[in-house]
């Protein structure tokens, strides 16, 4: 996921060139004032993360480490609320934010971004509901279409050793060993281990 | 049988109504499968076939043989992905306890799978083959036999019959209904009339 600060590519006038993080804590705060009904919005977990004694971000906070803890073994699984995957540290927050607005900017037109905050029009709100609704259902979005694609890794892991180890029972009870499929069964697991062996070296280095 | 605790298998599951795998689970058994398929024809020969049932089940040689050639549709000596799927929802369906339910829901797909001649006729000598596969007890089966075989030719027809039976074999394996009833109702559905 990119790391990289945000930058209005509109020529927002509000911009402060010293401080990008704080245009973007800016952006989620304003977007969220004209939202005062939403349940977690994702400004109040940023701005009560920085403020100190917030009961309702601190209660969020847990809420969401508990459900980051029950749900650590669910990767398969969608969740249904997209903001549950989002953990509440600024580093992450800050990449995650500024894959949103790259969604955002992607679907919302650009105008929007220019608008001073107390002449917010309508077609602002809505545009910030979209964007919310669209950000709250595809938060992460290349992790997500990577996982349609592929499976996870660990469960490849599981499936590689255990097809690794059939075949080698299966290659130790050939008859014929000069056969062409005996040949063609042996390579196929080198193959198979010389994969495995990249990929755990990879992984401890 | 049981599957082989932390065995790939063992991790999937059935749709508790409808005792078929999810998409994601089959996708995941597609690719172990393709991972098996070592020559690429998308097919697993006998060789491998009974390699991966030993590792994964506790069946015996001649039980994963009977299951083979019961899969082997075409008499080609491999089995492709359709088989394998079908294999897989039956060896989880025995581990979960979802025989029952499963029969309920394929019953035309088992029908065919028992019936290995085409006769459309399956007989006590199919049932006591595969009982491993079903859990079909010798004596539920003597009942089964005692109750339904009027023609007192030791086999049964095909059509509505065998919805009827596999109803009826639910009931009566499975213990949730009584002869009695189980007769009538196969009576009523009786459209052939020729029982």
């Amino acid at each position: 996921m990119e790391e990289k600060p945000f930058r209005a590519p509109l020529g927002s006038r509000d911009s402060d060139d010293s401080s990008p993080d704080n245009d973007t804590r800016n952006l989620w705060t304003r977007a969220t004032l004209s939202q005062p009904k939403l349940n977690v919005p994702r400004s109040k977990i940023c701005d009560d993360s920085d403020a100190e004694g917030s009961s309702l971000g601190s209660k969020t906070r847990r809420g969401y480490s508990r459900k980051a803890g029950r749900e650590s073994g669910g990767g398969w699984e969608e969740r249904e609320d997209g903001e549950d995957k989002v953990g509440c540290r600024p580093g992450d927050l800050h990449g995650h934010l500024s894959l949103e607005m790259e969604l955002r900017r992607g679907s919302i037109l650009g105008s929007h971004l220019e608008e001073d905050v107390d002449s917010k029009t309508e077609t602002e709100v809505s545009s910030s509901e979209s964007w919310l609704s669209m950000s709250r259902h595809t938060p992460h979005g290349a992790y997500w279409i990577e996982q349609q694609n592929r499976l996870p890794l660990p469960l490849m892991e599981v499936v590689e050793n255990e097809a690794l180890e059939i075949l080698t029972k299966a290659l130790w009870s050939e008859d014929g060993p000069d056969h062409f499929l005996t040949k063609h069964l042996q390579r196929y697991i080198e193959g198979l281990k010389r994969r495995r062996s990249k990929r755990l070296h990879l992984v401890m280095y | 049988m049981k599957l082989k605790q932390g065995s790939f298998l063992w991790y999937l599951y059935l749709d508790k109504l409808y005792c078929l795998l999810s998409v994601r689970n089959v996708k995941a058994l597609l690719e172990y499968f393709h991972l098996l398929d070592v020559h690429h024809n998308n097919t697993l020969n006998d060789v491998l076939f009974y390699h991966f049932l030993r590792h994964v089940t506790s069946w015996k040689r001649t039980q994963i043989m009977i299951v083979f050639n019961m899969l082997d549709w075409n008499a080609m000596g491999e089995i492709g992905f359709d088989q394998f799927y079908m294999l897989v929802c039956i060896l989880l369906a025995q581990q979960n306890h979802l025989e029952e339910q499963f029969i309920f829901r394929h019953s035309r797909p088992v029908f065919e799978l028992l019936d290995l001649d085409g006769e459309l006729r399956i007989g006590a000598d199919h049932f006591h083959m595969y009982n491993f596969l079903f859990n079909i007890k010798k004596q539920e089966l003597r009942e089964l036999y005692h109750d339904f075989d009027i023609t007192g030719d030791r086999t049964f027809l095909t059509d509505p019959e065998a919805q009827t039976l596999t109803f009826s074999i639910n009931v009566t394996f499975y213990g949730k209904g009584k002869p009695k009833h189980i007769i009538e109702l196969y009576k009523s559905t009786d459209t052939t009339k020729r029982l």
